[in-house]
């Protein structure tokens, strides 16, 4: 069998804190294959961000192993972890993270200054993927003159302008409606199906997650459960409660 | 990262806080031009003194006659000739002199046509040229004849010759010193301000044997005011004072303990001392106005501080997109590095439009040199890297989760 595109191994994240140490996460084993759509849940303080943050190289685990394309991401330096950010992976924030005084396109484009790309060339991917998310008339706007939905499409588009095969993203819905939700979620599932991208997305509500198709939940660090997610029992439910 | 996205990138947060970007060039600005006129000030100062130095006359001697004392009152130098021809005579045959001056100045009226000028001549020998390192613009000097003669000859400095003659040659027309006839043989070239601030261009030379029998009258007999001693080589100063020393006191027989009738000075010390002051005044001046770019340096410091905890979040950002801690130092020490150098940049223009204002309106010669425009701009970039780096290395060594997490 060949090497998933991330296994952890006994995974484990301790923080030392003044009061105590505090186990972020423990005992963290799972697989995650190319072209997968996960979805994570839990409640808060169930180390499901922290477990975003450290598939996303922005932390590293405290014991245990995490092999990212089978290479360990523990015994790697800030500088290779960054390129593995820059090269591998994208992320999309809640609160979208766009630099408020750079245009869409450059936004977009800023993943590829740090990959050296020159500025043609990053103008030229940047509207190409501003096209593919449906922004192409909006190249030249800056971030506040475009409404929530419009931004976290940006923000998708930046995630994927260095052909990232992991898009990591935590709660890309919780600032927007319903409307705009579910445009963001047709999005990804486009993506997944379309460019084989391997999606894991942290979310709290169940019928975002009924987006995904593999369910992970979280509780005090440790995952829980480990589901395919059944569509229309997903569905059933929120229409029970 | 290239240099040109980094340019890119700070051009741009220079620009999107205008206000505060130009507050912190300001304390650069001032620093530099402060730097650049300090620098200015002191070069001038010590180009003028420089000038006088070198008019003044190389490894020079002058013998002044001495307090005497009168009655029991002592009588300041110079006011009561003591020193005559002979002694001069006697210090030419001294070994390591070049030459000797004797020389009387008086003041007197000096007429050519309708003009009148009121003026210092003195009388003098031809040595008087060599010994203060001064050209003729015009003519001749006086000749053995003229001195053994006792002629009526003159040379005229610049002011004189301006003012009796407008801008005409006065060399072989004849000029009326208190009344007698006296031929223009030569016109002195130009020699500006002595130390005193007085015009040295406006005298008269004229031979010391004329000015003893033919001006200046019966009270000074053969006495002259001051001997210039020119030694053959600055090391030779110091030895040639002794002997002149010696001899004099020998010719004088002024007796051992009691005060000496003359008084032997070493201009050239005395110059090199005004030039050794102005050159620490000028460190001085510089060094006060490096404090204000050291102040100024502070406010980079500062106000990079500022500009790193307010854009935590987009460090956090770049760095999850892949950039690199030393992307991060080389983004904000370059915004740093650039701020101080607009500021810099500004300041020398400042600096120097001051240098010129000053000059004008005082007259003053203060001198932008090239050198003080690159100390400048070394010290104002070496400021901005240094007081940019501590901010900078803040910002790379940030977590990038917890920059994401800023609010």
């Amino acid at each position: 069998m060949s090497e998933p595109l991330i296994r952890t191994v006994h995974m484990g994240k301790r923080y030392a804190l003044p009061a105590g140490d505090l186990q972020a996460l423990a005992d963290v084993s799972v697989a995650i294959g190319e072209a997968e759509f996960i979805a994570i849940m839990g409640p808060s303080g169930s180390g499901k961000s922290t477990f975003m943050n450290v598939l996303g190289c922005l932390d590293v685990p405290s014991e245990g192993e995490y092999f990212l394309r089978g290479q360990s991401v523990r015994s790697m330096d800030v500088d290779q972890r960054a390129h593995l950010r820059n090269t591998l992976i994208g992320f999309v924030f809640q609160s979208y993270n766009l630099l408020p005084r750079l245009s869409a396109v450059e936004n977009i484009g800023l993943p590829l200054v740090y990959a050296g790309v020159g500025v043609r060339e990053r103008d030229r991917r940047s509207r190409e993927l501003l096209a593919q998310v449906g922004l192409d008339r909006y190249a030249g706007f800056l971030p506040p003159q475009l409404s929530g939905g419009q931004q976290q499409r940006v923000a998708i588009a930046r995630s994927l302008v260095n052909d990232a095969t992991l898009l990591l993203a935590d709660e890309p819905t919780g600032n927007l409606d319903s409307h705009s939700s579910d445009e963001i979620l047709a999005i990804f599932e486009r993506l997944n199906r379309e460019r084989r991208l391997t999606i894991v997305l942290v979310t709290h509500e169940p019928d975002v997650a009924a987006h995904a198709r593999r369910l992970i939940r979280f509780h005090d660090g440790r995952i829980v459960s480990d589901t395919p997610v059944d569509r229309a029992a997903t569905i059933q439910r929120t229409v029970v409660a | 990262m290239i240099y040109s996205e980094l340019l890119r990138e700070s051009w741009r947060a220079m620009r999107t806080n205008r206000m505060r970007t130009a507050l912190t060039m300001l304390g650069m600005l001032i620093g530099v031009a402060a730097v650049v006129a300090m620098l200015a000030v002191g070069n001038g100062a010590r180009a003028s003194v420089n000038a006088v130095i070198s008019s003044l006359g190389s490894n020079m001697l002058m013998v002044i006659s001495g307090a005497r004392t009168s009655g029991g009152l002592h009588v300041s130098s110079g006011s009561t000739p003591t020193l005559h021809l002979t002694d001069a005579d006697a210090i030419r045959g001294l070994p390591g002199v070049a030459a000797v001056a004797p020389s009387s100045p008086q003041a007197a009226q000096v007429v050519y046509g309708a003009n009148n000028w009121s003026t210092s001549v003195l009388g003098t020998s031809p040595d008087y040229l060599q010994i203060r390192d001064w050209p003729l613009a015009r003519g001749s000097n006086f000749s053995p004849s003229d001195m053994r003669g006792a002629a009526r000859v003159a040379i005229l400095g610049q002011t004189v010759a301006q003012n009796l003659f407008g801008g005409a040659d006065p060399v072989g027309h004849t000029i009326r010193i208190a009344r007698s006839p006296y031929q223009v043989i030569g016109l002195l070239a130009a020699k500006g301000q002595s130390f005193g601030g007085q015009d040295q261009d406006d005298t008269v030379l004229i031979p010391i044997t004329t000015a003893q029998r033919k001006l200046f009258g019966a009270q000074f007999g053969d006495t002259v005011r001051v001997i210039m001693v020119q030694a053959q080589g600055p090391e030779l100063l110091a030895p040639v004072q002794d002997e002149v020393d010696a001899l004099l006191t020998q010719r004088h027989h002024i007796a051992a303990g009691q005060d000496p009738d003359f008084n032997v000075r070493n201009l050239t010390e005395f110059a090199n001392a005004a030039a050794s002051t102005t050159r620490t005044m000028s460190l001085l001046l510089g060094l006060i106005a490096s404090i204000s770019l050291i102040v100024g340096g502070i406010g980079i410091m500062n106000i990079m501080l500022v500009s790193v905890t307010e854009r935590t979040r987009e460090v956090g950002l770049r760095m999850a997109v892949g950039a690199r801690p030393a992307d991060i130092l080389q983004q904000f020490l370059m915004e740093a590095v650039l701020v101080s150098f607009a500021g810099c940049l500004a300041g020398l223009l400042l600096g120097i439009a001051s240098v010129l204002v000053v000059n004008r309106l005082f007259t003053m010669h203060g001198l932008v040199t090239a050198g003080s425009v690159l100390i400048a701009v070394l010290v104002s970039v070496t400021v901005g890297t240094f007081f940019g780096f501590y901010p900078a290395r803040k910002a790379s060594r940030l977590e990038p989760i917890e920059a994401l997490r800023y609010q």
